[in-house]
């Protein structure tokens, strides 16, 4: 799987790239700023880029508006940008159009190799990562108008982690319990939230983020 | 004695030079308003009137180009006010050691402005009062120099009035307040000297009451001292006050996400890409590479922990505890150019203070050290109950601008907290800058 690293700190960019290549991953291009990024996908599309959100010059978003140029260049390409602290505004910004191949993770998350790695994967074959810090702020910020009353603790914690773009394995293994009991949950929560239920990943997420994040912020 | 002695100070001489150039500037002054008139005479002059042939438009350009003159006089009034008020600062600064503060300066560009500029019409009332205070001034400065002059009188006379007997002569004129007085003989010398003598006896009073009437009326009119522009100038250093903490918050976070930060996550992957190679239990598949990413980790706390302290340091240097003298010791100490520091403080200022001083002088020691090219610093502080005073002096090159970023910046800095900063620096050195501080806040 190939990879291309946009990253303006040399430490964490070469730890990346260490990490990226000891995992098997390819890293196409390891960059430092929004503009060789956008040159490097455009030269050689990857499976997927890890874009830090502030890069040079300005150090505000300039990763982030170049992802979102990427989703729209190459949709090929799955995006995974990453930052210090998460902003749902940002996250708005980049499920704008669609919840595929896109995913939005704390810079912290690279501690844990195994999830990491994991997120990485899917987000370049076309799933969802979105932080559990984003996923908290939408379900906190949801909880009022969306009925999550009705959940029980052991719902909720299933719906964060569709909501962060897992599969119902990866749930499972996340909460230890097995996948026929996820999938007892995932349709209870479905049914109590009105929600149409859905096998595709992409789909699911995109209707519990729409139901959570009040509707209009994903459209 | 002390009487005897004061026309023969160097403050007399200096008060001689004020008080004449006092005359000067009053004549300048009345020669302002006789703009109006000129320029009607020129406006008459321009359309033929003096020239007997009378023109119909006269009437026409003499109803537009005067008020405009006049408009133009309301306008230029204040910013020449205020240049004038700046040099007379000056002069009283070099000339007779006061130090008159400079008014705030003008809020904008715009023309309104200008007629709108308190302390700019404050310097204009400054320039008119001029004009009666020149007249005990002048008369100080002329008995000062007609004095020596008279008292030289016979010291010349054998040296011109040396003609072959019987040649007629004028008499020789001495100038007196009170008239001329006229000799012929050599004798006659010794009465002007003497006139010269009581004039010049008479003329440091004269000049002291003429300047110390001066510098009330600089102080009242060229100083920054109405409660209004008090107000405006808390408003401007509390707005400064707020910018710059914003600008600290966001330098500190920047850094922090810039250093610590980064470390940290960097330091955090390793971690879990080591604990990935030793395996869950058992033999750990990969030791050399465990080995390898927890000594990286290692490096980089250890490089999160330099960052930190930095960082720290920047925010509040933690042996400013301990006062002024022992953190400027370490502040010394990290120079590149050697620093002599001395401390004289009656007691300890506010914890405010300190701080704001610590920074004056680590900044006033940073540039000195990259801009000066000197061999060797002074940093003192020395202090009242009151006020004290942070001087840095370099034997380097010179040139400093107070108005440069740096230094303006510092002054702005020290203005929410009252402070004022002093700046020495001509062309080829020494450098001497100069802030005092009030003891609390």
């Amino acid at each position: 799987m190939r990879v291309v690293i946009a990253e303006d700190a040399a430490m964490m960019r070469e730890g990346l790239v260490r990490l990226l290549t000891d995992r098997g991953f390819e890293v196409s291009a390891a960059v430092a700023d929004a503009d060789a990024l956008r040159a490097a996908v455009a030269a050689d599309e990857p499976d997927a880029a890890v874009i830090d959100i502030r890069m040079p010059p300005t150090h505000t978003d300039e990763g982030l508006r170049a992802a979102i140029d990427i989703r729209r260049d190459h949709p090929g390409v799955g995006v995974l940008v990453f930052s210090q602290y998460v902003e749902t505004r940002y996250a708005t910004r980049l499920l704008a159009d669609r919840p595929a191949g896109v995913g939005y993770l704390l810079k912290d998350r690279v501690a844990d190799v195994a999830d990491f790695v994991d997120a990485l994967t899917r987000v370049a074959s076309g799933g969802t990562a979105l932080d559990p810090e984003v996923v908290g702020h939408l379900m906190r910020a949801g909880q009022e108008t969306a009925g999550l009353a009705s959940l029980t603790p052991r719902e909720r914690e299933v719906l964060a982690l569709m909501a962060e773009g897992r599969s119902n394995a990866g749930i499972a293994a996340a909460l230890v319990i097995t996948p026929g009991v996820v999938e007892k949950h995932v349709a209870n929560i479905f049914a109590k939230l009105g929600l149409p239920p859905s096998d595709s990943a992409n789909r699911r997420v995109l209707a519990v983020l729409r139901h959570v994040g009040g509707s209009g912020k994903f459209g | 004695m002390t009487a005897l002695r004061a026309p023969f100070t160097t403050l007399a001489l200096r008060q001689t030079v004020f008080c004449a150039l006092g005359v000067v500037s009053a004549l300048a002054v009345l020669t302002v308003p006789a703009v109006v008139p000129a320029a009607a005479v020129l406006v008459l002059w321009a359309a033929g009137v003096l020239a007997g042939d009378s023109a119909p438009v006269v009437g026409p350009v003499f109803l537009v180009l005067i008020p405009l003159t006049l408009a133009l006089l309301v306008v230029l009034a204040t910013p020449i006010g205020r240049a004038t008020g700046a040099a007379h600062r000056f002069l009283a600064d070099r000339l007779l050691g006061v130090q008159v503060d400079a008014p705030p300066p003008r809020p904008s560009k715009r023309v309104g402005a200008l007629v709108t500029d308190g302390p700019g019409w404050r310097a204009v009332g400054y320039a008119a009062l001029k004009v009666p205070l020149a007249v005990p001034e002048g008369y100080g400065a002329f008995c000062y120099v007609f004095g020596v002059v008279n008292l030289s009188y016979p010291v010349w006379w054998p040296l011109f009035r040396n003609h072959p007997p019987g040649t007629s002569l004028g008499p020789v004129w001495g100038l007196t307040p009170f008239g001329t007085i006229g000799t012929r003989t050599f004798a006659g010398t010794f009465l002007i000297a003497a006139a010269g003598l009581a004039m010049l006896l008479v003329a440091p009073w004269l000049m002291r009451a003429g300047t110390a009437l001066d510098v009330a009326a600089m102080r009242r009119l060229l100083g920054p001292r109405r409660l209004a522009e008090r107000l405006r100038e808390l408003q401007v250093t509390r707005a400064r006050a707020i910018d710059d903490a914003a600008a600290m918050m966001r330098r500190l976070e920047r850094d922090l996400h810039d250093g610590a930060q980064i470390r940290l996550t960097t330091l955090a992957m390793n971690l879990g890409m080591a604990t990935e190679k030793l395996g869950a239990d058992g033999p750990p598949p990969d030791l050399a590479q465990a080995r390898e990413l927890v000594a990286l980790a290692h490096r980089g706390a250890k490089e999160a922990l330099a960052d930190l302290r930095d960082l720290v340091r920047g925010i509040h240097p933690p042996v400013l505890d301990n006062g002024l003298g022992d953190a400027l010791a370490t502040l010394a100490t990290g120079s590149a150019i050697p620093v002599a520091v001395s401390v004289e403080l009656p007691a300890r200022p506010a914890p405010a203070i300190e701080t704001i001083a610590y920074f004056c002088a680590a900044e006033l020691l940073a540039n000195a050290a990259k801009h000066s090219r000197a061999s060797r610093i002074v940093l003192g502080v020395a202090g009242t109950g009151e006020h004290l005073t942070v001087a840095v002096e370099d034997d380097g090159d010179g040139g400093a601008d107070p108005a440069g970023p740096g230094l303006s910046g510092l002054a702005g800095r020290i203005a929410v907290v009252d402070g004022r900063m002093r700046v020495h620096s001509p062309a080829g050195g020494p450098t001497r800058v100069e802030i005092e501080l009030p003891t609390h806040v």
